[in-house]
């Protein structure tokens, strides 16, 4: 057991803050109030780009991909720099973590020709369909109905949640082809489809973050599906196995809590209460940094990551909501025009528990494949 | 970064967990609160597994997991300071240790041959006679002890002191560790058999999501005091310690209600956990203790 990078690491981490000390402008915190917002997508189509041409954007991607095939540490450590500096890359993150390795993984030869490369370029927004009004964390109950018609598919139904759906390309889709959990399929729907309407819901979280999408009789061929039909439930489940993990949220927790005491230091506000409270946020950000990293250890030694990756999630939510209160309670004055840095992680920092599977959901998990505890009575 | 055991920390794991197995139980006959096992200390004595942090292919790391599985056991034994920190004391002490703070009773003293003194911001060290210690009755589970009259005290340098005092975190935070995952997996037991309304107590989502929460608060603690010994760290060793007080004080209350009446009694073995866990909250100054080390060590002075 060693946790010390290796050299090779450490170099990656520097190259990384290199380019981010390069090539974010100078007001990028101000810009980062808002990760889904239209100036923020524009950036992060740029930003992904000049990656890309480094070689920065994929580099956990397969050669063929317009990757290195590095390790599962690399990619982590890349996705820990840029959320901790801001998510500059914006929804494209969910490119380089899950959509693409799936699309690599389940997809036909024409659906990887045509949606990788643009991907792997950094010049692609996705979304993800999953959420409905009536299916939030019983995912299984949608309701998004995709009828055969000929060699084409009719979609009708309505999303909501959807992430960054406001400046998306394609929308990564479940319906509902037949009954019951094996009948859901996924379809890759450009986003400029007839019959797609997007309205944005105002949210505490920032301009542009999610949306309700509405299809209204959307005609796609066949061959936007991927994987067989009712295969969703089996491709989702791997897809998000890698999304459990995915952001490394504690990261920016982290910087905003040390952000934030040295502020009070200069202020002389750091006192015994703040130092308390700031201690015990700390210690649940460095336990969430390590959990995450025992899920990347285990990917790194291709084990798919068990109940333990739900552990490292719930640690997760609680050092975000360590430190979001910590703020609240010590540096109030950050939420109300003082520190943009501080702000945009507090509107994130909500949603650490709720979005990607909620924290009760995963205590859940914990407690039956975990603790082995005997199953609620359905 | 990689967290796969080396071949001599499996090999050591294996034999703790051998060991272990024999002294995890409480005798049945057992219903008092002091469980200690000679037996477990000589065994470990002759195995030389108090030196494992001075091999080099094993280290403190391996010793704050060797302490971690004995603290699992039924059955105390004086490891933490023996393995974690007795290797980092200027020059060669006898065990047992024990930690006396500002003169309270501490676990262990009246066994100890060698005694770690804190008294406000100093240290020292003291080889006490027998005749100087007394056992004291106590219901923390441990076997306590007091101090009796004036010891003659080595106080330690500045230098020494802040490496033994972050050593004396990262032996709290193994100890805890251990202390706490037997608990939880002991009241993990007790729910899943015990039946009310027709169901196993832990098919209720109110308990299986608090132990799910403990479980977590568990795991976070076992990662930081691992790190902790690896790195030798001060910041890392006042982390594991505040979370090991502040994690733990909220586990042995919830762990108490899951277990309902059968908690109060000695017959079960929660107690032997909870109560020493209980020990361990107040010492090195408790979570405001740990909380101004963190001050100190994660956050730079502006
Ligand atoms: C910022 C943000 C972005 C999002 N982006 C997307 C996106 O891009 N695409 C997408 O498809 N979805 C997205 N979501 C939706 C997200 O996946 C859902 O919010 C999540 O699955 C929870 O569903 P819900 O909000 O309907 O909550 P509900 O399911 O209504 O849950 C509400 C509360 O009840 C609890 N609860 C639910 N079931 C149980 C149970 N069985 N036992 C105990 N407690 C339970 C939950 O844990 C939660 O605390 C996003 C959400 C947020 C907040």
């Amino acid at each position: 057991m060693d946790f010390a990078w290796t050299p090779e690491q450490q170099r990656f981490r520097a190259e990384l803050r290199a380019f981010l000390a390069e090539h974010l402008p100078p007001n990028w915190e101000e810009l980062a109030d808002g990760p889904a917002s239209e100036l923020q997508s524009q950036f992060a189509n740029g930003f992904c780009g000049k990656l890309a041409a480094a070689g920065l954007l994929v580099p956990h991607w397969p050669a063929r991909w317009g990757g290195r095939d590095a390790d599962p540490w690399t990619a982590f450590i890349l996705a820990e720099e840029m959320w901790m500096a801001g998510e500059p890359r914006g929804g494209q993150y969910m490119n380089v973590n899950w959509i693409g390795p799936t699309l690599m993984r389940f997809g036909s030869p024409e659906q990887q020709q045509r949606y990788i490369p643009p991907m792997a370029q950094g010049h692609t927004i996705w979304c993800q369909g999953f959420s409905e009004p009536e299916a939030g964390s019983d995912l299984a109950s949608l309701r998004t109905r995709a009828e055969p018609d000929g060699d084409h598919y009719r979609i009708s139904g309505q999303k909501i949640w959807t992430s960054y759906a406001g400046y998306a390309d394609t929308c990564f889709l479940l319906a509902r082809t037949s009954p019951g959990k094996n009948g859901i399929s996924i379809f890759l729907v450009p986003m400029d489809t007839p019959g797609i309407t997007v309205r944005q819901i105002p949210s505490v979280i920032g301009e542009g973050d999610i949306h309700e999408v509405f299809f209204d009789a959307v005609c796609v061929p066949a061959t936007a599906m991927l994987g067989g039909e009712g295969q969703a439930w089996d491709i989702v489940r791997a897809a998000l196995s890698l999304e459990r993990v995915g952001i490394p949220r504690f990261a920016l927790a982290s910087r905003a809590l040390q952000r934030a005491v040295k502020r009070l230091q200069q202020l002389g506000r750091f006192g015994n209460g703040a130092i308390e409270q700031a201690a015990r946020a700390q210690a649940a950000c460095e336990a969430a940094r390590l959990y995450s990293y025992a899920i990347i250890d285990q990917r790194a030694h291709g084990i798919i990551a068990g109940p333990e990756a739900s552990a490292a999630r719930y640690a997760t939510v609680n050092a975000e909501r360590a430190v979001g209160e910590f703020v609240v309670e010590h540096l109030p004055e950050a939420l109300a025009g003082g520190d943009a840095l501080l702000q945009a992680h507090h509107q994130r920092a909500i949603v650490a528990g709720i979005a990607s599977g909620a924290a009760e959901i995963q205590l859940n998990l914990i407690a039956t494949e975990l603790l082995k505890l005997p199953r609620e009575p359905r | 970064m990689d967290f796969t055991l080396t071949a001599d920390q499996s090999a050591l794991c294996d034999a703790i967990d051998r060991l272990a197995q024999r002294f995890d139980a409480k005798p049945i006959d057992f219903h008092g609160f002091a469980l200690a096992s000679a037996e477990l200390d000589r065994e470990l004595e002759e195995g030389s597994y108090f030196d494992i942090a001075q091999i080099p292919e094993l280290g403190p790391l391996s010793a704050a997991m060797a302490v971690e599985r004995l603290a699992r056991c039924a059955h105390a034994s004086e490891t933490a300071l023996s393995m974690l920190v007795r290797p980092q004391l200027p020059g060669e002490f006898a065990r047992a240790l024990a930690l006396v703070e500002n003169g309270r009773p501490g676990r262990f003293v009246a066994q100890a041959r060698t005694l770690i003194l804190i008294d406000g911001e100093e240290l020292a060290i003291a080889e006490p006679a027998p005749e100087q210690l007394e056992a004291v009755h106590s219901i923390y589970a441990y076997p306590m002890g007091r101090v009796k009259g004036e010891l003659k005290r080595n106080r330690l340098s500045a230098a020494d002191a802040a490496s033994i005092r972050s050593w004396l975190r990262v032996a709290l935070a193994a100890e805890a560790s251990g202390l706490i995952q037997a608990a939880i997996d002991s009241t993990v037991e007790h729910i899943s058999v015990r039946k009310q309304f027709g169901r196993p107590l832990g098919s209720f989502q109110a308990l299986r999501h608090r132990m799910a929460e403990c479980q977590v608060l568990a795991g976070g603690l076992r990662w930081l005091m691992l790190k902790a010994a690896w790195s030798g760290d001060a910041g890392d060793a006042a982390l594991a310690a505040s979370h090991a007080q502040d994690s733990g004080t909220r586990i042995v209350y919830d762990l108490h209600q899951m277990l309902g009446a059968m908690g109060m009694t000695l017959e079960h073995p929660l107690h032997l956990w909870t109560y020493r866990l209980k020990a361990l909250f107040s010492e090195l100054g408790g979570r405001g203790g740990q909380a101004s080390a963190v001050a100190q060590h994660c956050f730079a002075a502006a």
